[in-house]
């Protein structure tokens, strides 16, 4: 009777605790193990594109930000424009926070110079640093969307628009870390984002 | 039977309506299908748009001629819109159909023959 209770109220307790965790992200990627037996999470590498103000971009500008990033192309006719209705939730709900921030990268960096995205972003009405628009270099746009964020972007003729490229969200904590990934067309799965957002930047 | 005479002209003419209605309707829900796959994700499914990225068409001053070319051909430069040459003069037809209704009250077939016409004079 007395094992009973004490495990009863060790149940109880473990239910409790449980219960007043906060909830916490998954760190997503392949991990390594170091040296000194460490676990290093998967992490975005450096860096460095230019922006809708022609301006250099790199990992120093979001050092220490939570940051959202997705891949998308101005003349896209399917499912930019959904990510990018999406994307201005997030933009306006953290637009007076200086630790979030958003990144676009550019998969059709030909036609999408700066002037094109500079374009792009005053007609959308979004401001750089809040929300940098990038491009750059193609090779290096589509080995940092494939291998570092891992979702698809590529050139497919047979695309509508010319390119295949995932919806997706990925979400990046203040170490560079991949926390998350959602998909940007649908508004819930972008509700979802906003939460973990919040506990992100309690971290 | 003369009784029956003004009962029946009344049951032809409203049959015959009716059947221009239900045609009508078809066009309708087949253009709002149309419209779902092809404009929405820019235009919104209320026709609004995007900021200024893109244009509202709630009250657009395209006539259904100027209409069947921008969905055909699409638009070059400023104010890019993308072709979609796969549309079939029926496709287009229901789609201007629906849009006039949904945006301008008008409920009123635009018919297959008119797309073709337009588009053989597109500029």
């Amino acid at each position: 009777m007395l094992l009973k209770n004490t495990v009863l109220s060790l149940l109880f307790a473990v239910v409790a605790f449980s219960c007043s965790q906060e909830k916490k992200l998954p760190f997503l990627g392949p991990k390594t193990v170091n040296a000194t037996g460490d676990t290093v999470y998967h992490q975005i590498p450096d860096f460095q594109f230019l922006n809708q103000d022609s301006v250099l971009v790199s990992q120093k500008d979001i050092e220490g930000k939570v940051y959202v990033a997705d891949f998308f192309f101005t003349t896209c006719p399917t499912i930019c424009p959904k990510m990018k209705t999406q994307m201005l939730r997030i933009y306006e709900r953290y637009k007076e926070r200086d630790e979030v921030r958003i990144i676009s990268h550019s998969i059709d960096p030909d036609f999408d110079n700066t002037s094109v995205l500079h374009d792009y972003a005053t007609r959308l009405q979004v401001k750089a640093p809040k929300w940098n628009l990038l491009t750059g270099d193609k090779a290096a746009i589509y080995k940092l969307g494939q291998k570092s964020y891992m979702v698809s972007a590529q050139e497919d003729p047979n695309e509508a628009g010319g390119f295949v490229h995932s919806g997706a969200f990925i979400l990046v904590d203040k170490n560079r870390h991949v926390r998350g990934i959602y998909d940007g067309t649908v508004e819930t799965e972008v509700n979802h984002l906003l939460e973990d957002m919040e506990v992100l930047l309690k971290e | 039977m003369k009784k029956l005479a003004p009962i029946l002209i009344a049951f032809f003419f409203f049959s015959c309506s009716s059947k221009e209605e239900i045609t009508q309707q078809q066009y309708s829900v087949e253009g709002m299908a149309l419209y779902k796959t092809h404009c929405e994700n820019c235009h919104q499914a209320d026709g609004a748009g995007l900021r200024d990225l893109y244009p509202s068409i709630q009250q657009t001053k395209l006539s259904p001629e100027a209409l069947a070319c921008l969905f055909k051909n699409g638009k070059k430069g400023n104010g890019f819109m993308p072709a979609n040459a796969k549309l079939q003069a029926l496709d287009i037809a229901e789609l201007v159909t629906y849009m006039r209704e949904k945006w301008g009250g008008k409920k009123q077939i635009y018919p297959v023959d008119s797309v073709k016409m337009a588009l053989q004079n597109c500029r």
